[in-house]
């Protein structure tokens, strides 16, 4: 009975309750959404950094990554291999040859690290392959007579092997994604001429272009412009397994590109076999060790597993590689919490409001039925009641909304391609797709109760502060 | 039979600097199925004793026994059980619960006694029909006349078959007829429930049906008369 008065208060004003209500909701909603925002780019990064760039787990020989030098192999590959597969949850294994570099063309020079990967294996358990920017190469799978580079964007642009050039065909794609003519025709002064670099093209688009079309039209032009010429070649220069000073031409059999800037830049793959015989290294001999995992969950344990395991070598996981990342993964629930507590809290001062004022207008209905025998745990159960129905209903039609726009929106992704520069320095890609794990409804939902429950202290005592004689007379 | 006896009580306010003596060295006993009036002036003390007899204040010295149990012993939380269970309220503005039907009213209290459905259902039928609202079960009470819903209230106040009603001036609100129905209505339950009522009024027609008038002054008893 109690629970069906409380229930028909909530709608006895229904404008009023229909105001918080709906402000409750609008406030989950944004919570919920942002935080799926939020959390897609952390899982995002997550998901690049170890199918991309890390892997689970990594092993070194212990001085490797202090000084870099070639002659910090692992000594007994064979060893690290069987005792990684021993180790339950592990998936794949591969080896790399991991030497530091420069690459230039004639126009520039980058630092850069050098990975001799197995092709095939690589390609099996990472989706760098499938980064490839289309019309740029096709991973290692073209014969050439030359030593072959899968190089990031990043890297390219540096290196002056990528120049943006209106062409005809530039323009007839940019009329196929129906920019207006006049945009199309303030370009024309720029036919055929030659950009090497992405900051004097944008440049040169700016003196033609007003501001609002620049600001529209800038990324959709950047791109029929870009161009590649295919097998491009640079130069890789590199210390030899001697110490010798060493180096060869590279023919770019693809560029791929990542959210990550850094890795883009400074990270190029290239076959183990053509490394090794340019640096005089023998057959089964590797720098590093990287193992795939069936679960990211058991990360930690099984990289402790392997530790125990190979005590002479320094064995890695993603989150010790990348700290920052760890700590976003790991902090994220209670980010969420905190979050969503803020949020919350706020709402719940409408709520108290709200329920003062019910309680102010029903003084004499309270004060009768504490004559007539409500004791003070029903009515203090009643109003609690109420002030939950007002969270949980709006709070349950916020998270349904926003489970709903998640839903959509993580199909069809959140372009923040404006924000690209600055995200994509961190490693964060700027199209999210909104995601959020069932758990954290399960979190919000407990929140949003609670919120009712706290709300309704307030107001449930002033209730039962009424003297019912005096409560009966109020007018 | 006595349900109720009220033995030398007191009930002084010191709201004020002034004290006021709103009842004073009140003694009375009321019978099972009395149908008493308690009238007086205003400021006679009619309210305030009929709020001592309900449990709704205590006090100031004396003692309320309702069927042997004196209430200023109890403790709040078992007072307000008391109530429920031994005292039913109608109030001058009716006081129903403006979100439930007629019905729900009715029931309000059986379903805090956690009555099973079927006691709740046979006893707000009889009352309803009791009170001549079988029709109108269903309504709520914006939908009922002034009349209508105070024989709603006085339906919920027998709900429980309590010891006694107390109805403080239930028919100030009522027109001439819707008064004279309730008032018939009343004493009807009076009869068939033997239930002791105890109203306090300014109305000569309840004053006429009733079979004992109390009359208050400055607190004090002036006269109790029983009319055969």
């Amino acid at each position: 009975m109690i629970f069906e008065i409380a229930w028909k208060n909530v709608w006895r004003n229904k404008t009023r309750s229909f105001v918080v209500i709906s402000a409750v909701a609008v406030g989950v909603f944004a919570g919920v959404f942002l935080l799926a925002a939020l959390n897609s780019s952390v899982v995002q990064r997550i998901d690049s950094a170890v199918n991309e760039e890390l892997s689970h787990i990594q092993v070194n020989n212990k001085d490797f990554r202090s000084s870099s030098d070639i002659q910090n192999i692992i000594p007994d590959y064979k060893g690290v291999v069987s005792a990684i597969k021993a180790t339950p949850g592990v998936k794949e294994i591969t080896g790399r040859v991991i030497i530091r570099g420069i690459a230039s063309t004639s126009a520039r020079s980058m630092g850069v690290e050098i990975n001799g990967i197995d092709v095939g294996k690589e390609k099996e358990m990472f989706s760098l392959s499938a980064k490839l920017i289309p019309g740029t190469g096709t991973y290692f799978e073209t014969e050439t007579k030359l030593n072959s580079v899968f190089i990031g964007e990043k890297l390219a642009k540096e290196l002056n092997i990528i120049r943006y050039i209106l062409t005809p065909d530039a323009f007839a794609s940019l009329e196929a994604k129906k920019v207006p003519a006049d945009v199309i025709i303030k370009l024309k002064p720029l036919s055929d001429q030659r950009f090497t670099s992405e900051k004097k093209f944008n440049r040169a688009c700016e003196t033609l272009l007003s501001s609002p079309e620049s600001e529209k039209y800038s990324l959709m032009i950047r791109e029929a412009a870009w161009s590649y010429r295919q097998g491009s070649k640079i130069i890789i220069s590199f210390l030899d397994i001697n110490g010798m000073q060493t180096g060869a031409a590279f023919r770019v059999c693809g560029i791929f590109r990542t959210n990550n800037d850094l890795f883009e830049l400074k990270s190029l793959f290239v076959p183990i076999s053509q490394l090794r015989t340019l640096t005089g290294m023998r057959e089964g001999q590797f720098h590093r060790v990287i193992a795939k995992i069936d679960n990211n969950k058991h990360t930690n344990e099984i990289s402790r597993k392997i530790k125990e395991n190979l005590p002479g070598y320094e064995v890695l996981n993603w989150k010790e590689i990348q700290p920052d990342l760890a700590m976003m993964a790991d902090l994220i629930q209670q980010i969420y919490a905190l979050f969503m507590v803020l949020i919350l809290s706020a709402l719940a001062f409408g709520i108290v409001n709200t329920m003062l004022m019910a309680v102010l207008e029903r003084t004499k209905e309270l004060g009768m039925l504490m004559a007539i025998g409500m004791n003070r745990k029903r009515i203090f159960s009643m109003i609690m009641l109420e002030s939950v129905f007002l969270s949980v209903v709006g709070g349950f039609a916020g998270m349904a909304v926003g489970e709903v726009v998640i839903a959509i929106t993580g199909k069809t992704g959140i372009n923040l391609v404006k924000y690209s520069e600055g995200m994509e320095a961190f490693g964060y890609s700027a199209h999210l797709f909104p995601t959020i794990e069932p758990q954290f409804f399960i979190t919000t939902a407990i929140l949003i109760i609670l919120t009712g429950i706290i709300s309704s202290i307030y107001p449930a005592r002033k209730a039962l502060k009424l003297n019912p004689v005096e409560a009966i007379r109020t007018e | 039979m006595k349900v109720i006896e009220i033995k030398d009580v007191h009930k002084i306010y010191n709201e004020t600097e002034i004290e006021v003596h709103a009842v004073n060295g009140v003694t009375l006993d009321f019978e099972e199925a009395e149908f008493a009036v308690i009238v007086g002036p205003s400021g006679s003390g009619k309210t305030t004793l009929l709020n001592l007899l309900g449990g709704l204040d205590l006090p100031t010295s004396g003692e309320i026994l309702i069927d042997g149990t004196d209430l200023s012993k109890l403790k709040s939380s078992a007072l307000i059980d008391f109530r429920m269970k031994n005292i039913g309220f109608v109030f001058q503005s009716y006081n129903l619960i403006p979100v439930l039907t007629a019905k729900e009213n009715v029931e309000f209290i059986m379903s805090l006694q956690k009555w099973s459905k079927k006691e709740k259902d046979d006893r707000t039928f009889e009352l309803l029909k009791g009170v001549g609202l079988a029709e109108r079960a269903n309504s709520r009470p914006a939908k009922l006349s002034g009349g209508q819903q105070q024989r709603i209230a006085v339906a919920r106040a027998l709900a429980s078959r309590p010891k006694f009603v107390l109805a403080d001036e239930p028919t100030a609100n009522l027109d001439s007829k819707s008064a004279a129905t309730l008032l018939e209505i009343m004493e009807k339950l009076n009869h068939e429930e033997k239930i002791t009522f105890i109203f306090s009024t300014h109305d000569a027609r309840v004053v006429k049906m009733a079979r004992r008038v109390i009359t208050l002054e400055d607190g004090k008893v002036i006269s109790d008369e029983k009319l055969e």
